[in-house]
């Protein structure tokens, strides 16, 4: 099966092409042969993980121009259980996109990108060396920016994608960079740390550092962390698969994959944990203000993003990669969860329209509940404790206060989960018709959040069986702290408090409801537009030359080619 | 003169002509005709190399070059047609805007 799994790049392509093609025809019956895909890879990645072993493919000398420029592969149990949590959230967003999509008159293109989505994915987690993850790295990108702008006609949606589209190119140089230092014969990302790796120009430090901003571009992490919240512009779906659960992850993955090289610049290690906690810290004080839903809950990806970040800056890569695995189930489920009401509001998203609207879809209510009880680390009863508390519990140990500060920070997810909880499941709607309940497009997404239910109850308790599958490629693992530990005990006390404060405070008897909060758009940060606009400018001078008109290309060439031919008559 | 320069001013001449027709015509059809003109002229050049230097491998690029002409002129002649449809009397000029 191993050898299977190193070859799962190319399960979802069958159906790409079949969807692309028309294959099963009608807008109803759009998506339903792309729909195997994930699945296959769900189940070929769950079966090698409990198999184990490890299996690499490699063709030599596939990109010349780089100094490893050999397409390698590697399935092993850390990709396995990426490929587990992308098969498994991937299937179940599949299923629900059948229901989200169904009146859409694009349905087809949105499974084609989704398809593209996970197959770049998949390329992405099973790279063996720096040049197959640069494509995978760059794949998904460019998917990422095709589904954020999939409604491209809708204002804002563009610059949106754009926006990511650029922040993942910062990532893309850094890791190019990265991938041209590296010298030939590295073997796979782990080794990366060996020392006939780190010679190149700069060191360790520098490769680390590189690796850094490719995964924090990625991750949306500290100073790049603005395109996320504004990708939500695109479906909800896309923002539960894409966004929440694996794209963003990917780069925890990269640094997971090659935290030996992290454990040999402990300078850019520590910038890592710093950076980490203070997008959580940050993320989560700018959840609390946001006017759109899917926004509110995109700043606690950021912030969870962080929290992961720190783990692995503090010396602990399972802890981190433990709740990448956890937060993948849980947050999925909270998008998918809003999502619901989102599509019976008709695409409406700002909080003031949904106020009270999720109290009749049930299963989205109980969905979002035992998503922001994960969320919050429940523990026992929910997969969240065991990961958070894991990576809370190292901090404190190695960077007390790094640690304490990110244990302080679960009083804000308490606190900002628990006011979009009150203010769309909890308050009373002012107007109760404002939904359409549609049956028949409910029925799957309704279903689809069953599994991921589950998946966000029970996954913590695979922690044990994960840590000793994943010793090997993560060449030893630290130990989890045991169940109801202290610091566990007090963050789910501080994250209940704020819960419940902040839910008892958006409920409150009032006389007059409070002033309508901003239009909601995914307009950025003005330093952001700045850049922008200077490219904008830059594009419109460009694309002077682009007037369209065939006679002045043909012009243009024939004085090209005359000049380089000149030149190369003259320089003989 | 000798042979080769005669085909060689042949086929410049040639490149001249489907270049300026390129350039100056408007109408789809017949700036497709000039390019093909000046893959001729080009064709002309490749064979006449194959000549001189002999061996087949110049040969096969000539032959290649033909059947690439002939499937561009297919991708041509369906946008000609698509302009056609919009406008009796087509003019490449009108076709700037890639939407619609």
């Amino acid at each position: 099966m191993i050898q299977l799994l190193a070859w799962s790049w190319l399960f979802t392509l069958p159906g790409l092409v079949l969807t692309a093609f028309g294959v099963p025809s009608g807008r109803k019956n759009a998506g339903y042969a792309s729909l195997p895909g994930p699945i296959i890879t769900l189940i070929v990645a769950v079966i090698a993980l409990v198999g184990g072993g490890s299996f690499s493919v490699g063709f030599e000398n596939w990109l010349p121009f780089l100094p490893d420029g050999a397409f390698r592969s590697l399935a092993d149990p850390l990709s396995a259980l990426m490929l587990a949590i992308l098969g498994f959230v991937a299937s179940l967003v599949y299923v629900y996109s059948l229901g989200y999509m169904a009146d859409d008159p694009d349905k087809r293109r949105f499974f084609v990108y989704l398809d593209l989505f996970v197959a770049t994915m998949a390329l992405l987690v099973l790279a063996g060396n720096l040049a197959v993850l640069l494509i995978g790295w760059t794949g998904v990108g460019i998917s990422s920016f095709l589904l954020i702008s999939f409604w491209r006609d809708r204002p804002g949606t563009l610059g949106a994608g754009l926006q990511a589209l650029a922040a993942n190119a910062v990532g893309d140089g850094a890791l190019l960079l990265a991938a041209s230092i590296v010298p030939l014969g590295c073997g796979p990302l782990v080794t990366l740390g060996s020392p006939q790796c780190t010679t190149g120009f700069g060191g360790a430090e520098f490769l680390a550092l590189l690796l850094f901003v490719a995964a924090a571009a990625k991750s949306a992490q500290g100073p790049l962390y603005f395109w996320l919240p504004n990708a939500m512009a695109g479906p909800t779906p896309i923002s539960a698969l894409i966004h929440a659960a694996t794209m963003v992850a990917a780069g925890v993955y990269l640094l997971v994959r090659t935290h030996a090289l992290l454990a040999l610049a402990p300078e850019v290690s520590l910038w890592v944990a710093v950076i980490g906690v203070a997008t959580a810290l940050g993320a989560s004080v700018a959840s609390l203000f946001q006017s759109n839903f899917k926004k509110g809950i995109a700043y606690s990806t950021v912030a969870q993003l962080g929290y992961m970040f720190a783990g692995v800056g503090v010396g602990a890569p399972f802890a981190g990669l433990f709740h990448l695995f956890t937060h993948a189930s849980f947050k999925a489920l909270l998008f998918l969860a809003a999502g619901i009401v989102i599509h019976g509001a008709g695409g409406r998203e700002a909080l003031r329209d949904l106020r009270g609207l999720g109290r009749s879809f049930p299963f989205s209510r109980w969905g979002f509940l035992i998503g922001s009880l994960a969320l919050i680390g429940t523990p026992l009863i929910t997969a969240g404790s065991f990961s958070k508390d894991a990576i809370i519990d190292v901090a404190i140990a190695n960077q007390p206060v790094l640690g304490w500060l990110l244990l302080g920070g679960v009083i804000l997810t308490g606190a900002y989960i628990g006011r979009l909880f009150a203010m769309v499941y909890l308050l009373p709607a002012d107007d109760p018709h404002a939904i359409h309940h549609d049956p028949e497009a409910e029925r799957p997404m309704n279903w689809s959040l069953v599994p991921l239910m589950a998946g966000a109850i029970v996954l913590g308790w695979l922690g044990g069986w994960l840590s000793g599958v994943l010793a090997g490629p993560l060449d030893g693992v630290e130990p989890l702290p045991p169940l109801l530990n202290f610091t566990g005990g007090l963050a789910f006390i501080l994250g209940a408090i704020g819960f419940l404060g902040v839910a008892w405070y958006v409920q409150r008897p009032r006389v007059e409801p409070a002033a309508a909060p901003a239009e909601t758009s995914y307009r950025p940060d003005a330093w952001v537009r700045a850049i922008a606009d200077a490219g904008y400018a830059a594009a419109v001078g460009f694309s002077r030359a682009q007037s369209g008109l065939l006679a002045r290309y043909a012009f243009g060439s024939i004085v090209a080619v005359a000049v380089v031919v000149l030149l190369r008559v003259s320089l003989r | 003169m000798n042979a080769e320069s005669l085909v060689l001013g042949t086929s410049l001449g040639l490149f001249a002509i489907g270049a300026a027709g390129a350039l100056l015509h408007r109408h789809p059809v017949a700036m497709l005709m000039a390019i093909e003109v000046m893959l001729n002229a080009a064709n002309l050049l490749i064979v006449l190399g194959a000549r001189t230097r002999g061996g087949a491998d110049a040969e096969a690029a000539a032959l290649i070059v033909l059947v690439l002409s002939a499937a561009e002129a297919v991708i041509g002649l369906a946008l000609a047609l698509a302009l056609f449809r919009r406008k009796p009397v087509p003019d490449v000029d009108d076709a700037v805007e890639l939407r619609g």
